[in-house]
């Protein structure tokens, strides 16, 4: 279950996929501030991450690394600095061209309650033009295809994430952020997301890890950085 | 008195001046045949109506405009435009049904224009309660724009559903809400006098919201600027689980 | 407009519509509640038969529009933030999920305009004529509400008291549509020309609808 195989590294450090040139490094901020309404949760980021990579995003309960991991993936702008992230600028609307290219799994579940786990991932596929039997096949890669019919809203915490975890599988992307991607997973799915990590680091994409648990990533990780007073270091 | 004090004060002077000279004017022209002394309204009632509108059109430019440019001095001028709308529309309605309970003897008329007016009022009171909603100017810019917009874009095709409307079933010729004749040049230059004074208010008014608003964003920008602690910082370390 | 652009809608208009089925808020909710008025007016002002009757076109446009913005603004149709993340990293064009969300709210509506159709001819004795025009009405109506009701829910998304505006902007602004379709419906009971008010419906359809797709962006955006 490899989709990722169109993604065909060339020797300039840039590749090219579907339809846009990813230009390494994947991600560069550069002084960044944001503000959600009036307050300012991010002041003076700097960070590069480069095709190949794997980073660890550490820091304390509302330090920011959730509206860090939205920064990147587009979809809030910074209000000041500046910022590219697959080689599109954050602040302009070639920003919106990259984004099928990111995948982003948060720690609330974007799954919607009320369609079935395969449902959902059939929607996620038409709305991405991808062949709509790709839904299945991901559902049994996550280890889900006995319950691909249940709701879900009825679904635990731990089925949902799975179901986003075979969204990206399905969906070829160049960028994954991932929000603690180890809470509410048994043993098996975690073995099972460290090899998606680790497999899209080996296939030239990136990958940034938000988490507590510093143990596991920096086993994973090749290197971490961390938020404090809204800054990295 | 130094220059600066002097500009700032034009505002109240021009203000004073124009209401002063409406005001007189209205009280010395002549009353009206049939209405007698309740014309006067008139020289209020129109200009505050003409404002509303001038006030709507005006949200309408400065709404297209910000969407097109994503300047937020134009979102300013919507809005302070929209506030000072709703409040001569307000003042229509209000002076509208005195005057129909006096003349007509009845508060409310189906009338085309004065069911317009209370559409307008309704549209432009939402516009100012989703700006209510969001503190964040550039998001509340964005989302009171189109708003700004659409409402602008709608009102017209409102004008004339509402007209047609009238025109297939006429009220009672006792209601029609006809204005007064004109029947003196005093009358005239009064009525023109004061609608010229309400525009003196509503550009004194503009000036004087748009620099509030544009305070209140340099307020909030200069606290940004300066060294305050990010919104994360307010969390520390529980102190059940803290070494000592 | 692409191939992938119609894919999108369809999806969403899917997505919108499974979920209205299993959570039947429409259904169970809104329609019922829309029948439950036309039940209550007459036991506020009066049963007399002829009266009833001739309220009776205008109470059922008044409770379609009051009533089925809630079909727009419905939980079905709303989404929270990491929804509408992932939607947009799936690259869900927002013209496209504003064109999709207005027809599945269209097409609820069009439920809606039915089951408290019947109810209404049933209980104030209303007379049907040009069947034709009426369901052209019903149809034009059904898009006209939805797109103000999906455009506005769409301005006020995000914010905390925002969903309890659509209503208040919603109300003044389908003016033109709920006097369309009254007076449409007088036009052919007493045989005037009704194209100038079917015309004026469609034009609320056509400026909402270019409004609604070219700050689709704008919006999600902000």
């Amino acid at each position: 279950m490899s989709d990722s195989s169109s993604v065909s590294q060339a020797d300039s450090g840039a590749y090219v996929s579907d339809e846009v040139t990813v230009i390494d490094p994947l991600v560069v901020l550069d002084g960044v501030d944001v503000r959600v309404g009036s307050m300012q949760i991010l002041r003076d980021v700097n960070l590069e991450v480069k095709a190949g990579e794997i980073v660890g995003l550490f820091g304390s309960n509302g330090a920011g690394k959730t509206t860090a991991l939205r920064l990147i993936a587009t979809l809030i702008r910074p209000a000041q600095g500046v910022g590219t992230v697959l080689g599109a600028d954050l602040s302009a609307p070639e920003r919106y061209d990259v984004r099928r290219k990111i995948g982003m799994i948060g720690h609330v579940p974007g799954t919607f309650p009320e369609l079935s786990l395969l449902e959902n991932l059939e929607y996620a596929a038409r709305v991405a033009g991808v062949p709509i039997d790709r839904a299945k096949d991901a559902l049994a890669a996550v280890g889900l295809a006995a319950a691909s019919d249940r709701l879900a809203g009825a679904s635990s915490h731990g089925m949902q994430r799975r179901t986003e975890f075979a969204r990206e599988l399905m969906i070829d992307r160049s960028l994954l952020l991932l929000d603690e991607p180890h809470s509410a997973l048994d043993r098996d799915a975690v073995d099972l997301v460290e090899g998606l990590i680790e497999r899209k680091a080996a296939e030239g994409g990136a990958v940034i890890v938000v988490s507590h648990d510093r143990d596991r990533i920096n086993a994973i990780a090749h290197r971490s950085v961390e938020l404090v007073g809204g800054t990295l270091s | 008195m130094n220059v600066q004090t002097r500009i700032r004060r034009w505002p109240w002077v021009a203000i004073v001046l124009a209401i002063t000279v409406a005001f007189v004017l209205s009280m010395v022209s002549p009353k009206d045949d049939v209405q007698g002394e309740l014309v006067r309204i008139m020289y209020i009632h129109v200009p505050a109506a003409w404002l509303a509108y001038v006030a709507f059109f005006v949200t309408f430019l400065g709404s297209l405009t910000y969407l097109l440019t994503k300047n937020l001095k134009w979102d300013r001028i919507a809005a302070a435009s929209a506030e000072i709308g709703v409040f001569f529309t307000g003042l229509t309605l209000a002076l509208g049904m005195i005057w129909g309970k006096s003349t007509w003897g009845v508060w409310w008329t189906w009338d085309a224009r004065l069911t317009l007016t209370a559409i307008m009022f309704f549209v432009y009171l939402g516009y100012l309660a989703l700006r209510r909603t969001t503190d964040d100017p550039i998001s509340r810019a964005s989302r009171a724009s189109v708003l700004g917009v659409l409402g602008a874009v709608q009102i017209p095709i409102v004008h004339f559903s509402v007209v047609w409307w009238r025109t297939l079933h006429q009220p009672p010729s006792l209601v029609r809400p006809d204005g007064p004749a004109i029947q003196e040049s005093l009358m005239l230059v009064a009525l023109i006098v004061g609608v010229l004074a309400f525009t003196v208010v509503y550009v004194s008014a503009m000036v004087k919201r748009i620099e509030l608003i544009h305070l209140e964003d340099r307020r909030i920008e200069i606290e940004h600027s300066i060294d305050r602690p990010v919104a994360g910082d307010s969390v520390v370390v529980p102190e059940l689980g803290a070494k000592t | 407009m692409t191939t992938g652009f119609w894919h999108q809608v369809e999806a969403v208009v899917h997505r919108d519509l499974l979920r209205e089925r299993r959570r039947g808020d429409v259904l169970w909710v809104t329609i019922p509640f829309g029948a439950l008025a036309l039940l209550l007016v007459p036991l506020a002002i009066g049963t007399d038969a002829s009266m009833l009757r001739d309220i009776g076109v205008g109470m059922y446009w008044v409770i379609v529009m009051l009533f089925g913005v809630l079909v727009a603004v419905g939980k079905a149709s709303r989404e929270t933030l990491p929804q509408q993340d992932a939607s947009s990293l799936l690259g869900l064009d927002p013209a496209a999920g504003f064109v999709g969300r207005t027809m599945s709210s269209a097409i609820l509506l069009l439920a809606f305009e039915a089951v408290v159709g019947v109810v209404a001819v049933g209980l104030y004795n209303i007379e049907i004529i040009g069947v034709g025009w009426l369901v052209l009405t019903l149809f034009i109506v059904a898009i006209g509400l939805a797109l103000l009701g999906t455009l506005t829910a769409g301005i006020v998304n995000s914010t905390s008291t925002g969903i309890a505006l659509v209503p208040l902007l919603v109300a003044p602004l389908s003016v033109p549509l709920l006097l369309g379709a009254t007076q449409s419906y007088d036009g052919l009971r007493y045989g005037n020309a009704i194209i100038s008010w079917v015309s004026m419906m469609m034009a609320v359809v056509i400026v909402v609808s270019m409004i609604g797709v070219l700050t689709a962006r704008p919006l999600q955006e902000s």
